[in-house]
């Protein structure tokens, strides 16, 4: 065999296991959609959305409580994780750009994003479950709003860079303080890609269940308040899935269906937001 | 911009809001760091730092706790995820940057994002009702009869094949970080200059050598990077693992028991803890989780600041 002959068979052979290699991916994602999507239709029912759950081991009842609390839990991390958010990027962007901190803060809120999440789930127990004596869905919430702010503080320090320094001149230019640039001038000109942050972080918090099983902790009644236990779809499924009832999985897969639309609904309108704002990226 | 904050009180107030609000990130870190400290003196206290890292006891009922165990399944899993996953997550970045027709790369590169996007939760559940029935049923007693009999090795595919045990997470977990994985090595690859590897194509390189040879070693950092961050996220995976390892605390050579991890202990065991010392020697767990962590993603971001850098130029 010629050299030539030797490395085109070389390079075919890495190519075709690359392809393979992406390939594998796709199936993956095809597999486990596809199985979620197949097992969730199936146990899609009107009651689950009306009906609070059954007790245990009966069939029927629903999971109402679960997304009631669910959504109740991740508006109340968003209005706490939002501004912080914003704000905090707001001033590595702008006040500190180009300044030690803002870099040294922005390269934590890298780290923060990774930190694994249950870590903060076993915090927020000792700091706000402890001393009031019982799991309650604040707790929760602050959990996830935790999770949130580094997420949203570093798309906003990005999109907020990505603003033309002579935007900001421009409006210097006319006596404007800053906070007024960067209310008027700047937020307006980056609101889409914050907002793209935004979502991404709703859509990365809801899909959150580590943080959550020791902070506001289930409920298998109806509940809005936020300083008891509080149902949440995510706590649900563990349970239910680790449960014994075929009933209860039929269950977990349903609500499973409907946190993966919901997220991948989300990511999508973020990407679309980007490509739409920024072109190709 | 000074002269701009003397004038303005409301802007010096606008300054103070959002330093305080970036200000928290740090706050959050050091914050965790000292409470789950002060939550865990007890058992750092009656156990000793070292002694709990490396002691093999997990026992509730008489109150004696080890780290050892747990770090073992977080260990064995992580590793065995990202054996599984790099190589992977490496093709998936050859195939979107080099060889796929531009009409392919925007579908993959989305679906591997959404790859991404979905909660470790639902993975956990597809692990525990899809995939531990075909691992017992078919993989698991095919690599029994295959490389099981291999004097040795052998060793690692003991037992009845249940599907509750370290292979079975270790697969889902390599699915979780595949896209991680492959979407910092793609945007590595990217930064290789063109003309480089347009260079090595004119001196009649094959389309594998300028991989190889040229894209490889341009982006070697940022892909590593890439790696160290994986592993980062796979050490403190909790629900894609809590489903299918079984929690159970034991140190075995097989990969097909069932074992546990820092996580999966934390996620069972923190709302049964019914003493002092337990709870204290739980919070001790997630020290050591949070220190680990933080201490490789922190690495991991050096890392790929440093290819940015060496690249941007």
């Amino acid at each position: 065999m010629t050299v030539e002959k030797r490395r085109q068979i070389e390079s075919a052979v890495a190519l075709s296991l690359s392809t393979f290699a992406a390939f594998l991916g796709l199936f993956w994602l095809i597999f486990i959609l596809g199985d979620v999507l197949v097992h969730g239709v199936s146990a899609m029912k009107l009651s689950l959305f009306t009906e609070d759950p059954a007790p245990p081991g009966i069939a029927g009842g629903g999971l109402k409580n679960a997304f009631i609390g669910h959504v109740l839990i991740t508006l109340c991390a968003t209005m706490i994780g939002v501004p912080f958010g914003v704000l905090g990027g707001t001033f590595l962007a702008e006040y500190a750009r180009g300044r030690r901190i803002a870099r040294i803060i922005s390269i934590l809120s890298d780290i923060m994003v990774s930190v694994p999440s249950i870590v903060i789930g076993t915090f927020i127990y000792a700091v706000l479950v402890k001393p009031v004596g019982h799991f309650n869905g604040w707790a929760g919430a602050v959990a996830l709003a935790i999770i949130m702010i580094p997420v949203v503080l570093r798309t906003t320090e990005d999109m907020l860079t990505l603003v033309p320094w002579t935007l900001r001149e421009a409006a210097f230019a006319l006596g404007a303080p800053y906070y007024k640039v960067i209310i008027q001038v700047v937020y307006r000109g980056a609101s889409a890609g914050i907002l793209t942050g935004i979502l991404l972080s709703i859509a990365r918090v809801s899909g959150e269940t580590a943080p959550l099983l020791f902070t506001s902790f289930n409920n298998s009644f109806f509940s809005v308040n936020m300083n008891e236990p509080i149902a949440s779809l995510t706590v649900t499924i563990f349970q239910y899935a680790m449960g014994p009832y075929d009933d209860w999985h039929a269950q977990a897969w349903a609500a499973s269906l409907i946190i993966m639309i919901f997220i991948l609904i989300l990511t999508i309108i973020g990407r679309l937001i980007i490509k739409w704002r920024y072109g190709k990226r | 911009m000074a002269v701009l904050l003397k004038k303005n009180p409301i802007d010096i107030l606008f300054l103070g809001i959002t330093a305080i609000a970036s200000l928290s990130v740090v706050l959050f870190i050091a914050g965790i760091l000292y409470i789950l400290f002060t939550e865990s003196s007890e058992s750092i206290g009656k156990f000793g730092i070292l002694q709990f890292l490396f002691s093999l006891e997990w026992d509730p009922v008489q109150e004696l706790f080890g780290a050892a165990t747990s770090l073992f399944g977080t260990v064995v899993t992580t590793v065995i995820s990202l054996m599984l996953a790099i190589p992977i997550a490496i093709g998936i970045a050859i195939f979107v940057t080099e060889i796929s027709p531009n009409i392919l790369k925007g579908p993959i590169g989305i679906a591997i994002e959404l790859l991404a996007a979905i909660p470790s939760i639902i993975y956990g559940m597809w692990g525990l009702f899809t995939l531990a029935p075909i691992m017992s049923n078919y993989i698991e007693p095919a690599l029994q009869k295959s490389i099981g009999k291999v004097p040795l090795v052998g060793m690692l595919f003991k037992g009845t094949p249940m599907g509750i045990d370290l292979l079975t997470a270790s697969i889902i977990l390599s699915i979780m970080i595949i896209p991680f994985t492959a979407s910092i090595a793609r945007d590595s690859f990217n930064l290789t200059p063109a003309v480089v590897k347009e260079s090595a194509y004119a001196l009649g390189a094959t389309q594998w050598e300028v991989v190889k040879n040229i894209v490889l070693p341009y982006s070697k950092l940022g892909v590593f990077g890439g790696a160290v961050l994986s592993l980062g996220r796979a050490l403190g995976e909790t629900m894609a693992v809590a489903f299918v390892l079984g929690n159970n605390h034991q140190i075995t050579s097989s990969l097909l028991d069932a074992a546990a991890t820092i996580t999966v202990t934390l996620a069972n065991e923190f709302t049964e803890a019914d003493t002092d010392i337990y709870l204290s020697s739980l919070f001790n767990l997630a020290l050591i989780l949070f220190v680990f962590s933080f201490i490789i993603l922190a690495t991991a971001k050096i890392f790929l600041l440093k290819a940015e850098k060496r690249y941007s130029r």
